[in-house]
């Protein structure tokens, strides 16, 4: 049997379906008898989409015309599009 | 979350020919991720945007030789994450991938017979957008992905980065796939940890 500490160990492992069959059914036996760690698991998942998000966002904002610009410049002639 | 084959083929012809519309949709995607990556391997930004903007001529040079073998983005990031490194190394400086032995925020959550001494309640009102501490929850995110130990923060970025796949990350990285995931999950509980802080 999984205690709550090997769980949380696997958490992450679990939420991005790297675990073979049998451990995710492990888990999943621990899961369904325990509130602390699906309430854990959940967090985890959360997090995972939270980091997910905040990084998209960042991308959005990332934009550095200047760079972008300077970048192209560079570039051979042949290679500049219109 | 890999294009289509067909699709990065036809991306890199319009690379090739100097496309700056193709160029600039690539670099709105992936600039971000990888200025972050790189200030964690080579120490500051100011570098690592250098570092960048060096690996995106890079990128523009050598796209003729990109032959598809990985997907465009994990061709790319390999090419930026080879310039950090050198640049790293240029400064003295490195970062261990190594994960053995570090502690983690879970260390002292459990008693001798490996139980909850508290149990985590559900994070029932934990939405991106919601307040807490007078900041955004997307905020405290970014806060703490930005206060992480180097290699973690290059693990949770780069695996959160759309169009690259773990094989492709741990390629890039240099380091194994084991040693990658407990990176990500030591990563993912400093971030969790933050935010329980705030609940
Ligand atoms: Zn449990």
């Amino acid at each position: 049997m999984l205690n709550c500490k090997d769980v949380a160990a696997r958490a992450s492992a679990l939420i991005d379906g790297e675990l073979s069959g049998w451990q995710a059914m492990q888990m999943r036996l621990h899961l369904a008898m325990c509130r602390g760690c699906s309430a854990f698991v959940g967090q985890i998942r959360q997090t995972r989409d939270l980091t997910e998000a905040a990084l998209r966002e960042g991308t959005a904002h990332a934009g550095d015309d200047a760079r972008l610009a300077a970048i192209l410049a560079r570039l051979p002639d042949q290679r500049r599009g219109g | 979350m890999r294009d289509g084959i067909g699709d990065e083929t036809r991306l890199r012809t319009l690379l090739a020919a100097g496309d700056r519309a193709a160029f600039e949709r690539l670099y709105r995607q992936h600039n971000g991720a990888m200025i972050r990556v790189c200030t964690a391997i080579v120490g500051n930004r100011a570098a690592a945007e250098e570092v960048v903007q060096d690996g995106w001529i890079a990128i523009l040079q050598n796209i003729g030789g990109f032959e598809g073998r990985a997907s465009l983005a994990g061709w790319m990031f390999a090419i930026v994450l080879n310039k950090a490194k050198s640049r790293a190394r240029r400064d003295g400086r490195s970062v261990s991938f190594d994960a053995g032995g570090e502690e983690n925020s879970l260390a002292a959550a459990f008693d001798g017979r490996g139980r909850w001494k508290d149990m985590p309640e559900l994070w029932d009102e934990v939405t991106p957008e919601r307040i807490l501490a007078g900041r955004r929850v997307l905020d405290h995110v970014t806060a703490a992905i930005e206060a992480l130990p180097p290699a973690q923060r290059a693990v949770i970025v780069l695996r959160g980065q759309q169009g690259l796949d773990a094989a492709e990350v741990c390629a890039a990285l240099g380091i194994s796939e084991g040693n990658m995931r407990v990176l990500l999950h030591r990563a993912r509980l400093a971030v969790r940890a933050a935010l329980d802080d705030l609940l």
